[in-house]
């Protein structure tokens, strides 16, 4: 792997989960505040981290293997605010008010 | 209060006196970086990093110490087994601490003898502290292991969170007896060395962290016991999960067979993701509470945890977690980027929150806010930022000209060093350190002043009528 | 629903956790006999009697250790026995002096001075042989580990440790060991230069 190739690979993964973090936090906001808009903004933070991951798998020289996991690891990050989200309102759903 | 309120208490303050070391000594460090010639023949950069990165490891111990003998009298409803026996060791600690870096300060290092590691330092990472301290610190350990288990044993009945923290405790003190030998072979010394640090700070301090952030959550959210029980048990499962084989991510290099690289390298990509939730979580809890909590200071440094970890460890992680871009970014500034920015987001963030906990109730605040935690929590984290952001163009430059092009030579670690990118990353660093250092200061006004001045406001007496 | 109760995810912990460790406890048990003296990956420490370089393996793809022909260090070939004494001996120095908080081991330890992991194969000593006088690679190295402070390296210098010569003979002894460790490849291209693509 060339130095060039090296830097932008580990920068482009390093985008990938940050990007992730991006969706996390606006999918949140989005369900907190019922927001349409907020919803659209964290589909385009996912949809930079889709583009980061084909990139990663399309351009780089890494093995497949690690292609694979790369992309495994893309549809991973996708699902897991949903998850977290629904699994989190049913565990609360049923505790008693704050104070 | 209890007497181990009054110990964790002491532990955290002690924690903070530390921390302030840590600071010190990391500017120093970085001096040496923009001016080779400082305190050359009096005191080296190997010192002022020795101070630094070992006073970082006690600093975060006693504050997770502090953290859990502030709660474990809530969580079993007494006084902890043994609390005579961490009293009395609690000053023994510090001492041996404060001795500890007398010695690496005025002394520094003896003759290749056994003598040497007995009394003087033993030159392994992070647990350079001589073996006479060293025994020090596991007995303390075994102390604080003894406190929680013992009140389990004895009060008959333990809860999720005491239950995960107690058997937490026994690979934490085990792999601190790694500390000991000296091994001849590099390659067996380095690879029971990981087990000590990666099985520390990327499992057993994790576990902890949890477990004191579950506490910290019922606390300052009234969150109930249920759910965090389940979140603990989600996340042993997906720390422990991606973290015990993640140790392979530090065994590509050091003479181990090559089935590392792919283990290593794939259990640590996975690494993030359980981090991610957590994310998910902080929001949930921020958004729901709608930020309204009695504590604001405890309540934003746990976000910083959510987040600092995801971004320190997650992401920073992921960018030389593979093993053919490791190849490049090991063992340079990169490393040093990610190591500040994980350990701040893992460990410092979750326990400054416990800090404003404890003295919110040690000082009976109905409320806690004010100015002065903003500007600390805005110091400490812009300077952190800046530091991690520094050291990453430093790393970037460093694993381009010396590794990737260099070859690695005495000659390339040069060209490296002097190239404008790494030294513009060496001089920000400098500069946001002094940020954190700034911050730092606020913050241990703050915490040392924190409700004092209402108290003296409302204790005025009364004008003559 | 069985994932409101806590039991579920504390059985999913404990499993996972159990099932991790015994994989690991298995990979240790492989590993510690790949990294022992003479197993696959470690050369025995008598490999310092003999000539050490690194190359590319093609059939590997990555670059190797290569132990030859008889070069003994000193001049004085040395027994299993003796090789071990100098290794221990070694590493007492490298802990004594804390090495390792300015220096790297296979990548491990400080950042502030050269990664030590193939710094007996580094083409520096031939310059090095000229400054300190030593007709040995070897010569010159345990000359500059006892008095460090007069050669001048660059503007960051290493202190004086107070290394005697029976030090600073082991520790050379040390260093050409672990530059015969097979470390999967690192540092890449030791010693040439890679420029472009």
């Amino acid at each position: 792997m060339g130095p060039d190739v090296f830097l932008l690979t580990s920068l482009s993964l390093g985008f990938m989960v940050l990007s992730a973090g991006a969706y996390a936090l606006l999918y949140g906001a989005a369900r907190l505040k019922e927001s349409r808009g907020l919803l659209l903004l964290a589909r385009l933070a996912y949809a930079t981290l889709a583009l980061d991951a084909a990139g990663l798998v399309l351009a780089t020289p890494l093995a497949l293997a690690w292609k694979l996991l790369i992309a495994a690891s893309a549809l991973a990050y996708l699902g897991i605010p949903p998850v977290t989200w629904r699994f989190l309102e049913h565990t609360h759903r049923h505790e008693g008010a704050h104070t | 209060m209890s007497r181990s309120k009054n110990l964790a208490v002491r532990y955290l303050a002690a924690a903070v006196l530390f921390f302030g070391v840590m600071t010190l000594s990391g500017l120093m460090s970085a001096i040496y970086y923009i001016n080779p010639d400082f305190l050359f023949g009096l005191l080296h950069f190997s010192v002022a990093k020795m101070l630094h990165i070992d006073t970082m490891i006690i600093w975060l111990l006693m504050g997770f110490m502090g953290a859990v003998y502030w709660f474990l009298p809530e969580e079993f409803g007494r006084e902890p087994a043994g609390i005579w026996a961490a009293e009395l060791l609690f000053w023994i600690f510090v001492a041996a601490v404060l001795v500890v870096a007398a010695i690496f300060v005025f002394v520094q290092w003896g003759p290749g003898t056994e003598t040497t590691l007995w009394l003087v330092q033993q030159g392994r990472k992070y647990v350079e502290a001589p073996r006479w301290a060293a025994i020090g610190v596991a007995l303390v350990m075994l102390v604080f292991a003894w406190n929680v288990v013992g009140t389990a044993v004895a009060a008959r009945r333990v809860t999720g969170v005491m239950a995960v923290m107690s058997v937490n405790m026994v690979p934490l003190v085990l792999l601190y007896l790694i500390a000991f030998p000296k091994i001849d072979n590099m390659a067996v010394d380095l690879y029971w060395w990981w087990w000590l640090v990666h099985l520390w700070v990327e499992a057993t301090w994790e576990i902890l962290i949890g477990c004191i952030m579950a506490l910290a959550m019922m606390k300052l959210l009234g969150t109930s016991r249920q759910i965090v029980e389940g979140w603990l048990y989600i996340e042993v499962a997906m720390v422990l999960g991606t973290g015990i084989l993640g140790l392979g991510h530090h065994y590509f290099w050091i003479g181990t067979p090559d089935y590392w690289l792919g283990i290593g390298g794939f259990f640590s990509a996975l690494e993030p993701l359980p981090l991610l939730g957590m994310v998910v979580h902080a929001v949930y809890d921020a958004g729901v509470h709608r930020m309204q909590t009695t504590n604001r200071p405890a309540f934003y440094w746990t976000l910083a945890e959510a987040f600092g970890n995801f971004l320190g460890g997650g992401m920073f992680g992921f960018m030389i977690t593979l093993p053919q871009l490791n190849l490049f970014a090991h063992g340079t500034q990169w490393t040093v980027s990610h190591g500040h920015f994980a350990f701040w987001g893992a460990y410092a963030c979750g326990v400054l929150s416990v800090c404003y906990i404890a003295l919110q109730e040690q000082r009976g605040l109905a409320r806690v806010n004010g100015s002065g935690w903003v500007w600390a929590f805005v110091l400490l984290n812009t300077g952190l930022i800046g530091m991690v952001g520094s050291l990453l163009v430093a790393g970037m430059a460093q694993a381009f000209f010396e590794r990737a092009i260099g070859g690695s030579t005495l000659e390339a670690f040069i060209a490296g060093q002097e190239n404008p990118w790494f030294m513009l990353g060496m001089y920000s660093r400098f500069g946001f350190g002094l940020m954190f250092g700034a911050g730092y200061v606020v913050l241990a006004f703050n915490l040392l002043g924190l409700g004092r001045r209402e108290a003296a406001v409302a204790m005025k007496p009364l004008p003559a009528e | 629903m069985q994932y409101d109760d806590p039991k579920f995810w504390r059985a999913g912990a404990i499993s996972t956790t159990v099932v991790m460790a015994i994989v690991l406890v298995m990979l240790t048990i492989d590993s510690l006999g790949a990294i022992n003296p003479g197993g696959s990956h470690v050369p025995p420490y008598e490999v310092i009697n003999r000539h050490i370089d690194y190359a590319h393996n093609r059939k590997l793809g990555r670059d190797m250790p290569i132990v030859g022909a008889d070069e003994p260090l000193f001049g004085k070939p040395v027994t299993t026995a003796e090789a071990t004494g100098l290794i221990e001996r070694g590493k007492l120095v490298i802990q004594s002096r804390a090495c390792i908080d300015c220096h790297t081991f296979m990548g491990n330890g400080a950042y502030y001075a050269p990664d030590l992991t193939k710094a007996w194969l580094d083409p520096a000593w031939n310059t090095w042989m000229a400054i300190t006088g030593a007709e040995s690679k070897e010569e010159a190295m345990a000359r500059f580990l006892m008095t460090p402070d007069q050669y001048s390296t660059w503007q960051r210098r290493m202190p004086n440790l107070n290394i005697s010569r029976d030090e600073a003979v082991a520790t050379v002894a040390y260093l050409k060991w672990l530059s015969a460790i097979d470390t999967n490849g690192f540092p890449i291209h030791f010693g040439r230069m890679k420029v472009g693509e």
